[in-house]
């Protein structure tokens, strides 16, 4: 009996020293976003507190054209690469649920590859392979849409296929079937309307990927096809008041879409 | 000719035989039940009839016509799903019209059927209501609105009412059966619960491992198992191999057979009853157990175990080591062939 | 039986149920899945078969065999990119991994407000990595820093000598982006961790210690190392934030598999084809690592 009590006791304890714990984790991770935050307001930070408030920081950077023809062209890779990738697996995952199940595995384990590669491998492999050879291929843009369907092909891959599991999709095309309905028909008019919410959540996240990737946009194109990240790697050293605001810029878009998205799978959640 | 005829028809799952030429046919009109445990084969064969499964071998025959390379969505065959498969995306009224709509049914046209299949279901008032809204009974009954508004020309019901509780389950056995009587419709109905085959029945096929082990009427069926196997697994027949039979009666049968009793037809008193055509046999209670309204003994014969049912009467019981008489009508020992 | 009843009913006219009768076509929906095999040859399976062809041809003999990777194991820099890779990977995945499991530990204990509100935090900053934090860490621990200076003014070395262009600023850096990851991906495994367990363990009279050593870290055994495996191969590919850092000018695998290709002298992409081999097989082994583990704690128990 004592001992249960002591038990309780030390569990409440440990609940004060977790709040520590993590209020010290949460500043941790807060602290160098802060910072940057607090950086970009001011003239200059040369002593223990900053001087000078200011906005002129992110008056020159929404002046600056080159900050958003580098956004468009994020933009550009992100929804393009991201339908691209879509269009693909909505294609190939109808065969799967509706003609063969035996691709499943096969699909399975080329979607999960790139997950294990990250970008660097990715990068490499493609420009070492079209660099220069002159075909449609060596053309950057294409180099750069390929690499960037094949970055978030496990992200968007799973999202779409936990959607197809969670309605049960073959249940729901064999059930259209005996309806009168073909199965391709099916798979449009009744599948998809159903996954719709989880292939958003997914290429919502694949977005955020692309959004904050550095790796391909900077092997791939470099210069040629600045996006923002690489927009700021090159303002680094020339303004760090500049690269201050472009920090936080990014920081509020990626957010604001990681927010949508928690905000979409609470609702689904709350819903089954 | 039958309606629904099933010529030789063999299915594998890689050296698997699920189906192992499957021959029979279904008059028009009729409610087939095929019975079976799982894993036997049942929902295989209605897999195949409505085309959502290719049969390796055989051919099958719908009105007339060799549906055996149609597919699925030409049959004209209505289905019920074990799993709830209702469209999420769609009401109930949405729902039942699918099909209708499949078929290019004109739009006034619709809506009189449906609103007519919604009161044969009895969902009236329930039609805008989404399914993620409705109980399973309820999802139940608008999928089988769904499968019988487009007057197909069979309908296949694969174990429809497994996964429903109990009480609800019997109400829906009746307004099923009730529903289809009333529109003639042809059925199949699969399942591995013998209570519901013999109470939706016009004819049950008895499933085993891939063929047909017996076929009848729900009480030919029951009363004339055919197997060792038909006995197990209708009704809960006491089995005695040919020694133990000649243990307790003297009488002799061929070894490769068994004796089949059903439990509600043997008699127990505690005196020795004097009758003609019965074996009487002397034994000691070792248990009993009531099941709703019926009270169930397990009497030690010699080396056997029997199990007696009675009607349950509380007024009188046999206690745990009582000596007591069991009458085995001779008429009602059915000798069958023993299981290979 | 009851067909008079409703005669006409079922009545399709055998006539147009012939004609109605379509073939199968098979070998049609399969057309569905192609343009994914494209896709997928061109850009992940062909570029990586191109970087396995580049790394077993030789660059001086230019025939077949493992002279790139010979060259690779006995150069001082590559040796030194390599083992500066699989430490630092391994610092930082461990210290995640610590951080993590005390962090979803009280996390799993607290109330759902502060639940939320940590949660949210570690979804955020999960997202602030590469070349934007490499930035704000410059700012703030660059030679010029705000807690640098703040280190030259009240005198704590550790701040104001802290050097932030080597391994010590990369193994922050890299132990900051592993937290929030190892953190959303522990906090599940936790709630796998029955209350009940510990009251059974309370009434079997275990000490604190031995609910926790004995129960809890065992049960969670797959989760922690599953984690780890992916923290490990998540510091092993790691670019942005390095480079945005010391550009090429460190030895980290990553960095010089990159500059054998975008050189700023000349391409190599020999060496960089078996740099990233070797890459690619650190990173299968933690993949088949983690694997095991999830596929163990699927199969083995419920939990986790």
């Amino acid at each position: 009996m004592s001992k249960v009590a002591a038990v309780q006791a030390g569990g409440k304890k440990t609940s004060l020293a977790g709040k520590i714990f993590l209020a010290v984790v949460a500043i941790y991770l807060l602290v160098p976003f802060v910072t940057t935050f607090i950086y970009s307001l001011f003239v200059e930070w040369t002593d223990i507190l900053p001087s000078g408030f200011t906005l002129r920081n992110y008056i020159e950077l929404f002046s600056n054209m080159t900050f958003w023809s580098s956004i468009g062209r994020t933009l550009v890779l992100c929804i393009v690469s991201v339908l691209i990738t879509i269009v693909l697996i909505l294609m190939a995952m109808y065969v799967v649920v509706a003609v063969n199940r035996k691709f499943a595995g096969a699909m399975q384990f080329l979607c999960m590859i790139p997950y294990a590669l990250q970008g660097v491998i990715l990068s490499i492999g493609i420009i070492s392979l079209y660099t220069g050879t002159g075909t449609i291929l060596s053309n950057r843009m294409f180099m750069l849409f390929g690499a960037y369907a094949i970055l978030v092909l496990p992200y968007i891959y799973q999202g779409i296929r936990n959607a197809l599991n969670s309605i049960d999709a073959e249940m729901l095309i064999q059930a259209a079937e005996m309806l009168g309905c073909g199965r391709f028909r099916a798979y449009v008019q009744v599948v998809l309307p159903n996954i719709f919410s989880g292939i958003l959540v997914s290429s919502l996240l694949a977005e955020s990927i692309i959004f904050g990737d550095f790796v391909l946009a900077n092997n791939i194109a470099g210069t040629n096809y600045q996006n923002i990240q690489v927009f700021l790697q090159a303002n680094m050293d020339v303004s760090s008041g500049l690269s201050s605001a472009i920090v936080v810029v990014i920081f509020v878009v990626v957010a604001l879409v990681t927010g949508i998205v928690l905000k979409l799978q609470g609702a689904s959640q709350k819903r089954a | 000719m039958a309606y629904i005829e099933f010529h030789d028809v063999v299915k594998r799952f890689g050296d698997n035989t699920v189906l192992d030429h499957i021959n029979f046919g279904i008059e028009k009109g009729d409610l087939v039940t095929l019975l079976g445990p799982s894993g036997c084969g049942k929902s295989t064969l209605l897999r195949c009839l409505s085309g959502l499964e290719q049969v390796s071998e055989g051919k099958i025959i719908l009105d007339g016509v060799d549906v055996t390379n149609v597919p699925a969505s030409k049959r004209n065959i209505g289905m019920v799903f074990q799993q709830y498969s209702l469209f999420p995306n769609m009401n109930v009224a949405q729902n039942i019209a699918f099909g209708l709509k499949m078929q290019k049914v004109p739009a006034d046209q619709i809506d009189e059927k449906v609103a007519r299949a919604v009161e044969m279901v009895e969902l009236k008032g329930k039609e805008k209501t989404y399914p993620a809204n409705l109980s399973g009974g309820q999802q139940q009954r608008v999928a089988l609105a769904r499968s019988i508004v487009t007057e197909p020309k069979v309908l296949l019901l694969d174990e429809p009412l497994s996964a429903i509780d109990a009480k609800l389950r019997r109400a829906l056995q009746s307004r099923i059966r009730e529903i289809q009587q009333e529109l003639g419709l042809t059925s199949i109905f699969v399942t591995h619960d013998q209570d519901e085959a013999m109470v939706m029945s016009d004819v049950i096929q008895l499933f085993h491992a891939g063929r047909i082990e017996q076929a009848g009427s729900p009480v030919d069926v029951y009363t004339k198992p055919v197997s060792e196997f038909a006995a197990s697994f209708i009704g809960s027949y006491n089995q005695l191999t040919a020694a133990e039979f000649a243990d307790l009666t003297g009488e002799r049968v061929a070894a490769d057979q068994v004796v089949a009793v059903r439990p509600e037809t043997i008699g127990i008193s505690v005196e020795e009853p004097e009758a003609d055509d019965v074996y009487v046999l002397k034994g000691m209670v070792a248990g009993s157990m009531p099941r709703g309204n019926v009270l169930r003994y397990t009497v030690r014969v010699g080396a056997s175990t029997l199990r007696v049912d009675v009607l349950f009467r509380s007024f009188h019981m046999f206690g745990t080591g009582e000596t007591v008489y069991l009458s085995l009508p001779k008429h009602d020992c059915l000798i069958i062939p023993a299981a290979a | 039986m009851q067909q008079t009843a409703v005669a006409g009913r079922q009545e399709v006219s055998r006539a147009e149920a012939t004609t109605k009768v379509a073939k199968r076509r098979p070998w049609l929906g399969y057309l569905a899945i192609v343009p994914f095999f494209v896709v997928v040859a061109l850009f992940e399976i062909m570029p990586l078969l191109q970087l396995a062809l580049n790394s077993v041809i030789g660059r001086e003999s230019g025939s077949l065999g493992l002279e790139n990777f010979i060259r690779v194991f006995t150069t001082p820099l590559y040796q030194q990119s390599i083992w500066n890779s699989v430490w630092i990977s391994l610092l930082s995945a461990v210290v995640g991994i610590i951080v993590a499991f005390l962090a979803a530990r009280f996390c799993s204990e607290a109330s759902p407000r502060v639940q939320n509100a940590f949660t949210m935090v570690l979804n955020m900053m999960s997202n602030f990595s590469g070349v934007p934090l490499a930035f704000a860490f410059m700012i703030l621990m660059g030679n010029s820093g705000v807690l640098t200076l703040i280190g030259q003014n009240f005198g704590i070395p550790f701040l104001a000598d802290f050097n932030l262009y080597g391994s010590e600023g990369l193994v922050l850096m890299y132990i900051y982006f592993q937290i929030p990851l190892a953190t959303l991906l522990m906090i599940p495994a936790f709630a796998g961790i029955r209350k009940e367990w510990r009251e059974a363990a309370t009434i079997l009279k275990a000490t604190t210690f031995d609910y926790w050593f004995r129960i809890v870290i065992p049960n969670l055994m797959p989760s922690i190392l599953g984690t780890l495996s992916v923290l490990f191969s998540n510091a092993l590919a790691a670019y942005a934030t390095a480079y945005a850092l010391v550009m090429n000018n460190y030895a980290l695998l990553a960095l010089q598999i990159t500059s054998r290709f975008k050189g700023d002298v000349q391409t190599d992409a020999a060496t960089g084809g078996a740099l990233a081999m070797v890459l690619i097989a650190l990173m299968v082994i933690c993949t088949l690592v983690n694997n095991y583990f999830t596929r163990r704690a699927a199969k083995g128990r419920e939990l986790v």
